[in-house]
């Protein structure tokens, strides 16, 4: 089969995967951009209009989605539950990140999960798919087999130096990361870096085989999205990552490059078994950050704070 | 007009079949063939003792039958049409000749439809064993169904590169799940056997075999279209050789309880003396055809009957009913009118959306085969779904709302600790509470280590953390029958309630724990805990939930 330009090797990948590693933050590694003026958007409001406001605090989509691109999403979508529960990504938020992709300029905007319960049922009751209806070259996919998925290498992987990735997500030049802010009764918190899980076929050796914590780190160097977006609009602040739990209104979508600050920042933003704690605390956080993929000390940071 | 009202038929016997899953309207009877089978009803209301409503569709094909004649084995059965349409393919260069014990053969049918019947007066079930609805859906499930989407998706990966190439995404990422099921291949060579047998003599199964075809010629003597021909009939002999039940005889004659009204013989006539007038009279010329079965040939099989239905039931297994690790569909009556009134047609087993539930072979004796049983090591019951309820045709699954069916619970979790992740090896696993959809697993600070324990009285045995427990092997959290409802009749969420058990979710449990003086363990307890070689990161201090840090 030919290989399409416009999508990457795996050796690209790891290329630019390595490369940004050794620079520090993808988004500054890139010299042709202009340098964005927040290092996180901070918008409080509606779902919608929340999402589409932080993202135009960071420069826009086209920052980060070129003509012709194809664009994996990642939201939570796992939970055969609805926005109310807290345990997947608000549908809103999923479309209005796959419309401004497509206002960019996007050749196909892939939303994907691997489920924990029924893909249908999940599809179905997480909204998501019936968000995305109208939205062309848009498709909302569960992968549940394993010939979606192909191994790659983690070249840095302390604990873990391989992992089966869904093709797409390999083969497609960018990934947003859209996590739902909640609780975990393993990692403290599930937000952007946990919800890679999300993307690979074998989540339960995380659990079994290997240190969670440094196993998710170990992911992180691979998949690295351009853009991580919290919907912090509800969090799940008890009984994560699936719920039933407390659900409270933060009201707040969080957008910004580094993995590690979004997820940091999202620490603060609501008490988590009811206490608060500090992006430090969190261990999983704590080593990504140990391993140079973003900064986890929220001081210095050039924060955008708004209402949409 | 015949083949196509057959053809059409099959396909809509196919077409509900496929429509049997959890999106399942309310209002559509997708297990509506099973429901018009008379004598599954007739057995399960005896075996059952009691009274199976959806059964009232059954008499309406008796009463038709009466009233017109054995129109179903010709125009409406889908194996009946399976057996018909196969035919030309499989034997066309056959030669095949009348069958010597032709008469005697006749009466096996009638032995069958006896014993069963006596088998059910003696209150087991064995009716779904030859039943040609229940065998057939049976098998379309168990056997063909499995098949069928594993060629469909071959098909979809076939075309998979060019669809990726394309960009035809929707194509590209399609895959259907797999069903899977035990006892796919016996289920299948008693399907092949009785296409096989038609190698003898055409409809072998409808002539010989079929209790349902013995019932209705029971009463189809009666319907008023009848068979007849003309004193022009020259004897020729083309009807006889062309009637697929050998119901034509000699000089013009007709086994009235034989005929099953397709009218080949119409067709082949060369005179066109053979017309299927409606008749006035209630009973043809002669009286009625009875079987041909003695007295004592009757009572020979109604000892055989109850025989088998007793040694069917009387057997250790029944008095270890629910003492063994058996875990019934939500809303399964109980354990001995579920046998009695289950037929096996495995309809709930195809439209089981996680494909949990799976044909049973010796769990329950002889009594117990091909009823449906919860695999949850395979996979979980889910929550949302009440379907197996609603394609019951003798309701031995009761239709429940989802309410209901919530609180219809099957059983209990038992962690095992000595297996567990958490409490053996102090690994940091939370599957089953993540994925348990009633918060019935909550986490309790134990020696400075947050350990998992079961609630049981928010668990409804769904099966989920069995199912996702990462332990290789069997789960280190198993799904148990204590603690199950089984309900013949009344509401399980009035009984649920009454046992103070409770499948809501509870929010802000974990706090709740968190906060209770009680379950804190302070840093001198922890100091005593044992040592912890294998972890490789210090253990977070005990009043943090866990992966967060001081």
């Amino acid at each position: 089969m030919p290989h399409d330009r416009s999508t990457p090797t795996r050796r690209d990948f790891l290329k630019t995967a390595s490369t940004g590693l050794a620079v520090g933050l993808v988004g500054r590694a890139m010299p042709a951009m202009a340098a964005p003026d927040y290092d996180l958007a901070v918008v409080s409001g509606d779902p919608a209009a929340a999402t589409r406001k932080a993202v135009e605090a960071l420069g826009g989509m086209s920052r980060f989605v070129q003509k012709g691109q194809r664009v994996v999403l990642k939201p939570n979508m796992s939970f055969a539950s609805g926005p109310d529960r807290a345990s997947n990504t608000h549908p809103s938020v999923v479309s209005t990140v796959a419309q401004m992709c497509l206002e960019a300029g996007a050749e196909q905007v892939m939303v994907v999960d691997n489920p924990l319960q029924s893909a249908e049922l999940c599809l179905r009751r997480a909204g998501v798919a019936d968000a995305c209806k109208g939205l062309k070259n848009t498709y909302v996919q569960m992968f549940t087999d394993r010939k979606f998925y192909r191994e790659i290498r983690i070249p840095q992987g302390k604990v873990l130096d391989r992992v089966e990735v869904i093709k797409e997500v390999l083969d497609s030049p960018v990934l947003i990361s859209l996590p739902q802010a909640k609780s975990h009764s393993n990692t403290g918190v599930s937000m952007g870096i946990k919800g890679l899980m999300g993307l690979i076929w074998d989540r339960w050796s995380f659990h079994s085989r290997y240190n969670i914590n440094e196993a998710l780190a170990d992911l992180a160097t691979v998949l690295r999205p351009k853009l991580t977006i919290l919907d912090a609009t509800r969090a799940l602040t008890t009984g994560g990552p699936g719920g039933p739990g407390e659900v409270v209104k933060p009201n707040l979508v969080v957008a910004g490059v580094d993995p590690v600050a979004v997820d940091a920042f999202g620490v603060g933003v609501a008490p988590w078994y009811g206490q608060q704690f500090k992006g430090r605390q969190v261990e999983h956080l704590l080593a990504a950050s140990q391993r140079g993929l973003g900064k986890i000390d929220l001081d210095g940071l050039n924060l955008l704070k708004a209402t949409a | 007009m015949r083949v196509g009202v057959q053809a059409f038929s099959l396909a809509l016997f196919t077409l509900l079949f496929a429509l049997a899953n959890y999106r399942l309207p309310d209002w559509l009877p997708a297990d509506i063939y099973l429901r018009l089978d008379p004598l599954l009803g007739l057995s399960a209301i005896v075996a059952g003792r009691a009274w199976v409503p959806r059964a009232i569709w059954g008499f309406v094909l008796l009463v038709a039958t009466a009233l017109v004649g054995r129109f179903f084995c010709s125009y409406v059965c889908p194996l009946g049409a399976i057996l018909d349409f196969l035919d030309p393919l499989l034997f066309r260069r056959v030669k095949r000749r009348t069958v010597d014990a032709d008469a005697s053969l006749r009466n096996v049918k009638y032995v069958v439809l006896i014993v069963f019947i006596a088998a059910a007066l003696a209150g087991s079930s064995l009716v779904y064993l030859l039943d040609p609805i229940a065998l057939l859906t049976r098998t379309y499930t168990l056997a063909l169904f499995p098949p069928f989407v594993g060629l469909v998706n071959l098909g979809l990966d076939a075309v998979r590169p060019v669809a990726e190439a394309m960009r035809w995404m929707s194509i590209a990422t399609l895959s259907y799940a797999q069903p899977v099921f035990y006892m796919s291949l016996v289920t299948f060579l008693i399907f092949a056997g009785i296409i096989a047998l038609g190698r003898l003599v055409p409809r072998f199964w409808c002539r010989y075999l079929c209790p349902l075809g013995a019932l209705l010629s029971l009463v189809s003597p009666l319907g008023r279209l009848r068979r007849e021909v003309g004193p022009e009939c020259p004897a020729c002999g083309a009807c006889q050789a062309t009637c697929p039940m050998g119901a034509a005889t000699d000089e013009g004659g007709t086994q009235a309880a034989e005929c099953i009204q397709c009218r080949t013989c119409v067709a082949a006539c060369p005179q066109d003396v053979i017309t299927f007038p409606a008749s006035p009279r209630m009973l043809p010329e002669g009286g009625s055809s009875r079987p041909d079965l003695s007295r004592r040939g009757f009572l020979y099989s109604v000892a055989g009957g109850v025989g088998m239905g007793f040694a069917v039931r009387e057997s250790p297994f029944t008095p270890l009913q629910n003492k063994q690790q058996l875990i019934r569909p939500p809303g399964a009556l109980p354990e001995s009118d579920f046998l009695a009134t289950c037929i096996r047609c495995g309809e709930c087993m195809k439209s089981c959306l996680t494909n949990t539930l799976q044909p049973t072979l010796w769990e329950s004796g002889l009594a117990g085969l091909w009823t449906p049983k919860l695999d949850l090591r395979f996979a979980a019951c889910e929550q949302e779904c009440n379907v197996c309820g609603k394609v019951c045709p003798t309701q031995a699954i009761r239709s429940l709302n989802l309410e209901e069916k919530t609180h219809a619970k099957v059983g209990t979790a038992i962690l095992k600790k000595e297996m567990c992740l958490v409490w053996a090896q102090d690994k940091l696993c939370l599957i089953c509470d993540e994925i348990c959809p009633y918060d019935a697993i909550v986490f309790r600070t134990i020696d400075g280590y947050r350990r998992p324990f079961v609630i049981a009285s928010r668990c409804n045995g769904c099966g989920y953390c069995e199912q996702r427990c990462p332990v290789e092997g069997d789960s280190a959290i198993v799904v148990t029958p204590i603690g199950q409802i089984r309900l013949r009749t009344k509401s399980y969420v009035a009984e649920a309630k009454k046992l103070q058990l409770d499948f809501k979710p509870h929010p802000g449990d974990d706090q709740f724990l968190l906060k209770s003086e009680g379950l804190r363990v302070g840093p001198e307890k922890r100091d005593d805990a044992r040592p912890q070689p294998q972890r490789p990161t210090p253990a977070p201090a005990a009043t943090k939930p866990k992966g967060f840090l001081p």
